[in-house]
């Protein structure tokens, strides 16, 4: 057999148990000419993202929604972010995909109809891929929004879930994402307890599935915890600058 | 994208706070506020009580109005930017009032009764396009200038800046700029003159700068004598006797916004030396 996953103990490859999340950093307003910005790292990955807007369509104005704002995402992940070299940052299948998952996980948390006719960019750069990008890269996104001051109707956290032996395994690394199980990706309004975005591209028996998206969503609700207060102390500090 | 329920594990009724006890703090997007005359409804035994209050309607029911990063959402609060909660109590009786949260931004969005600092990007006809910040240019007519008439047009040119005040700022239109109040004066708007230095802040520094007890400004005006524009888009406008002195002032309020009190007033002493 290959890498044992789980030990008997119940011990994961890097030493974390079934439920646990990798460390979190984050910060917010990395960036000065940005509307909002942060960056994120989650164990080894790490991932920066950068909002502009609500501004003007940019290109052809027939883009525009007349009831909504467009929410534009790209995807990039830096050539040196995975263990061998990318020939190209973005534009390929994948990225293309994984902006496309990050606009429908956008739509559903920001208040688009609020500024009906214009844009909203939001652009990722995932730094060092060690699983688990999707996530990173929602999380960064979450916080750049929020840097931004564009109404969401509630954060967004996402965790990814992966199944072993009989568990669940929150938060995968690379190596666990590369040992070929199923692996689903959760994106969770955790206020709401509604699901933003659910995502899953293997076979998993249904009768794994409940538990499966019990610890992927517990784990996004431990993410908005530790964001929360990442959040709090960012908007504390600001204030406290400007007197208060 | 589709929103699904996740069973049973729905905590938004649990998390709802009242609005009172969070005021001057820290809210975030997704948490629920409960207005002050729903409190008591909501407590242990409060849905036994309910129906005994049938002047409930007639009591107090102020209005409430939800500013900037607030939203009705049932008959709670739903909080949509983060930052800090504010209150600001009716001018009679008790109960209402505005709730609004007091978010750190950049990017500027429209608000009827605004006065902002533009640029002027087009002339076409009779109304110039400018450049506010927002997601859309605004439009501003040539009439929407003091004495100016049909004959007599204003001498606006694409580049010049113009400091005005919104009539029109809804989601749904074109913003919609004049230069003149009510009574058709100036009243200080219109095109702002030759030379100065246009830069921009962040837009809660803009309205800490313009409360009426900031002593940043008074400090600054100690310093050289000067002439100076806030928009509330963000946009400052300064001119002083020199280039340099322009510029000095133009540093100090940009960086204002990362300094304490403390290292403020470090700074107007050593400036107020030299």
């Amino acid at each position: 057999a290959g890498l044992e996953l789980l030990s008997d103990q119940g011990y994961r490859v890097d030493g974390r148990r079934a439920g646990e999340l990798r460390k979190i950093q984050a910060r917010m307003g990395v960036f000065a000419q940005a509307d909002g910005s942060a960056y994120i790292e989650q164990g080894n990955t790490k991932a920066l993202a950068v909002v502009y807007g609500p501004h003007e369509i940019r290109g052809s104005r027939a883009r525009a929604l007349p009831d909504r704002a467009l929410v534009n995402c790209q995807y990039s992940s830096a050539t040196f972010s995975t263990g061998e070299r990318k020939r190209r940052p973005h534009g390929d299948r994948k990225s293309c995909e994984m902006g496309l998952q990050l606009r429908q996980t956008f739509e559903a948390a920001i208040l688009t109809q609020l500024h009906p006719r214009s844009q909203i960019d939001i652009y990722v750069q995932v730094l060092q891929a060690d699983g688990g990008t999707y996530a990173a890269c929602v999380n960064a996104a979450t916080l750049a929004v929020l840097d931004a001051g564009i109404p969401m109707r509630d954060f967004v956290c996402a965790c990814s879930a992966g199944f072993v032996d009989g568990t669940a395994l929150a938060d995968l690394s690379h190596v666990e994402e590369a040992a070929g199980g199923p692996q689903l990706a959760l994106a969770l309004l955790p206020a709401s307890g509604q699901i933003a975005l659910l995502e899953m591209d293997a076979r998993l028996h249904e009768d794994h599935l409940e538990q499966v998206l019990e610890a992927a969503a517990r784990a996004s609700r431990d993410v908005h915890t530790v964001l929360d207060r990442v959040v709090r102390q960012h908007v504390q500090e600001a204030s406290v600058l400007l007197g208060d | 994208a589709e929103a699904a329920g996740v069973p049973a594990e729905s905590l938004a009724g649990c998390r709802a706070r009242a609005a009172r006890t969070v005021l001057d703090q820290v809210v975030l997007p997704g948490e629920e506020l409960l207005l002050p005359d729903q409190e008591d409804g909501d407590g242990p035994g409060g849905a036994g009580e309910r129906p005994l209050r049938l002047n409930a309607a007639a009591r107090s029911r102020g209005r409430v109005v939800c500013g900037p990063g607030l939203r009705r959402c049932g008959d709670r609060l739903l909080v949509t930017k983060c930052g800090r909660l504010r209150h600001k109590e009716p001018g009679s009786g008790s109960g209402g009032g505005v709730y609004w949260v007091d978010s750190q931004q950049k990017r500027y969005v429209p608000v009827k009764g605004d006065h902002v600092i533009g640029i002027v990007t087009a002339k076409s006809g009779d109304i110039f396009k400018v450049d506010v910040g927002g997601s859309e240019p605004a439009s501003l007519s040539y009439l929407a200038f003091e004495g100016a008439t049909k004959r007599n047009r204003p001498n606006v040119q694409v580049g010049d800046l113009i400091y005005g005040q919104f009539v029109v700022a809804n989601k749904d239109m074109e913003p919609e700029m004049v230069c003149i109040d009510s009574c058709g004066r100036a009243n200080g708007m219109g095109v702002i003159g030759q030379d100065g230095l246009l830069f921009k802040v962040t837009l809660g520094l803009i309205r800490k700068l313009l409360a009426p007890d900031c002593e940043i400004l008074q400090e600054v005006g100690k310093l050289y004598p000067l002439e100076i524009v806030f928009g509330m888009n963000g946009r400052i406008w300064v001119k002083a006797k020199t280039i340099q002195q322009t510029l000095i002032l133009a540093n100090i309020l940009e960086a204002c916004e990362h300094m304490t009190a403390d290292q403020r007033k470090q700074i107007f002493s050593r400036l107020a030396e030299s």
